[in-house]
């Protein structure tokens, strides 16, 4: 039978793909889980161990955390048999604990993220054992979790960032930055534990992390409009999740026979926490491209820090005081959003530095 | 291709059926009560954990005696003299016939009062639970509990300073 005739026709998926793939399956898994779970405790209210949403969350880090092992393995069995090792799957390997193990840079960081998450998950339940099952986004444990789920997240950066000639790698690189940034908006929540009364911690944090990110995606990538990519795509999964999570916590109430919180206000509660402005303040840093990096960041930092408190009376109602801690914090989160900016740009570089990219290849 | 998927949807099933005594939700056990009187309405304050310590979350009823059907209400929180919160008294979710707040710890130690503003058949009327001492948060400082959460940040950063020192434009 001549089999090279049927060849050609066989299409084969490019090479480092699908494990990226599934790491960022993961973490969108998480995504979603973290959403829907911010809902249901805002809008129905009683919480287990074994909620759908939290095994969205557990499934999330499994998924990204078995994907990075199976890449690990695989790459130390080849580098024990003297194989060679294609960094397109996750960047060059390095030893870990000696030379026990091989393992591309890109998925260690993920599956690092991942095997933290198993920590932080016994943390959180000694912690409900001590403390109740408080339903507090930002306590301790939770943001030891949320911080772990961003590590598997900036891996997934990682990982795509290394295939960014080919066009799988550029839109990964987007998807995933977008889900960081999103997931980021969350875990600013912990700088409330910040004692600043003379600003608001976590206005600035929205504002660094945004800018940050935006600022890393297209400094990765380095073409016109990254960082535009990046927050149309935050603005598509703030849509998304934005008649996603309300819906959810609404039919996993019905089929769990448990009512509606009377008063429940159906406000999404993760997709609010998104600064609609950035898909402009994406379109400034695009059109700023050939200034220095600080001025686009702090003007991207100011906006986001001052829309914030109108994007909260758009949707709450009410009104803000425009007062000294408004304005301090707008200046705080310009010169945060400055640094964010040149931080991002040099994560960018580093980024590129992962790829064995012809520019690179010399490195 | 079929074992994959008999062997996820095992997987699935045996997760599940574990999963199914876990999402009994707890009933709401009342441990402790006090009485609030609001005009001519005679409030049940309960408590599922008793006494109270800061950050520790539990149930609170509030149970007027002739029940809620034809009554609304606003509670509202003081931490010492200082107004922290009001909300709308709204049914426990797990126990529909009261008001209530599902897992709610209180943030600080110290004296607090519960404001009731009550209006029904028998008109408006106000009460407060005064002098609820709330004790000391349990587990370890804060700071302790902040540093060992923070790890995976501290982490990172240690990352990226070896990946940054290694990417040095004058290394390339």
């Amino acid at each position: 039978m001549d089999i090279t005739a049927v060849a050609p026709s066989t299409r084969t998926v490019p090479k480092g793909l699908v494990p990226a793939g599934l790491v960022l399956g993961g973490t969108l898994l998480s995504l979603v889980g973290l959403t829907w779970d911010i809902q249901w405790h805002s809008d129905v209210g009683p919480d287990t161990f074994f909620t759908l949403p939290h095994l969205f969350l557990y499934a999330g880090s499994a998924v990204s955390g078995l994907a990075s092992l199976v890449v690990v393995l695989m790459t130390t069995a080849d580098t024990k048999r003297a194989k060679d090792v294609d960094p397109i799957v996750g960047g060059r390997a390095v030893g870990v604990f000696g030379r026990t193990f091989a393992a591309p840079v890109g998925y260690l960081i993920s599956g690092t993220g991942a095997a933290l998450f198993l920590v932080y998950g016994l943390w959180d339940q000694w912690w409900h054992g001590l403390y109740g099952f408080d339903a507090v986004i930002d306590s301790p444990p939770h943001i030891g979790l949320l911080l772990s789920i961003s590590i598997t997240m900036v891996g997934a950066v990682m990982v795509f960032a290394v295939a960014r000639e080919q066009r799988w790698g550029v839109y990964g690189v987007i998807a995933a930055s977008a889900a960081l940034l999103v997931f980021s908006m969350v875990t600013s929540l912990g700088l409330r534990a910040v004692p600043a009364a003379f600003a608001n911690p976590v206005s600035v944090g929205t504002a660094f992390f945004s800018v940050m990110i935006l600022f890393t995606a297209a400094h990765a990538l380095n073409r016109r409009g990254g960082a535009l990519a990046v927050g149309v795509s935050v603005a598509v999964l703030q849509a998304v999740f934005w008649w996603f999570s309300p819906w959810a916590a609404k039919v996993y109430a019905d089929a769990t026979g448990l009512p509606l919180r009377d008063y429940a206000d159906g406000i999404p509660g993760l997709p609010n926490m998104i600064p609609m402005c950035l898909v402009f303040v994406a379109v400034a840093v695009e059109l700023l491209h050939r200034l220095p990096v600080w001025i686009p960041g702090a003007v991207g930092g100011a906006v986001i820090a001052a829309l914030v408190p109108v994007q909260r009376v758009l949707v709450h109602g009410g009104s803000f005081p425009v007062n000294a801690r408004y304005l301090t914090t707008i200046v705080l989160a310009a010169a945060f959003g400055a640094l964010a900016a040149m931080l991002g740009r040099r994560f960018g570089h580093m980024l590129r530095h992962l790829a064995p990219a012809k520019e690179n290849s010399h490195a | 291709m079929r074992k994959t998927l008999l062997g996820l949807l095992g997987t699935a099933a045996l997760l599940l059926g574990l999963a199914a005594p876990a999402l009994a939700y707890e009933p709401v056990n009342i441990v402790h009560t006090e009485k609030v009187q609001a005009g001519p309405y005679n409030l049940t304050v309960g408590f599922s954990t008793w006494p109270v310590k800061a950050m520790q979350s539990l149930d609170f009823t509030f149970a007027p005696e002739d029940g809620i059907a034809d009554k609304k209400g606003k509670l509202t929180m003081f931490y010492g003299q200082e107004e922290v919160d009001d909300s709308p008294l709204a049914r426990h979710p797990r126990k529909r016939e009261v008001w209530g707040l599902d897992i709610h710890a209180m943030p600080a130690q110290g004296t607090w009062t519960f404001r009731f503003d009550i209006d029904g058949p028998a008109g408006p009327a106000t009460g407060e639970l005064k002098n609820l001492q709330v004790m000391d948060q349990p587990g370890p400082p804060m700071g302790l509990s902040w540093a060992i959460s923070t790890i995976p940040l501290f982490g990172l950063i240690a990352f990226i300073v070896i990946a940054w020192r290694r990417t040095r434009p004058a290394n390339r």
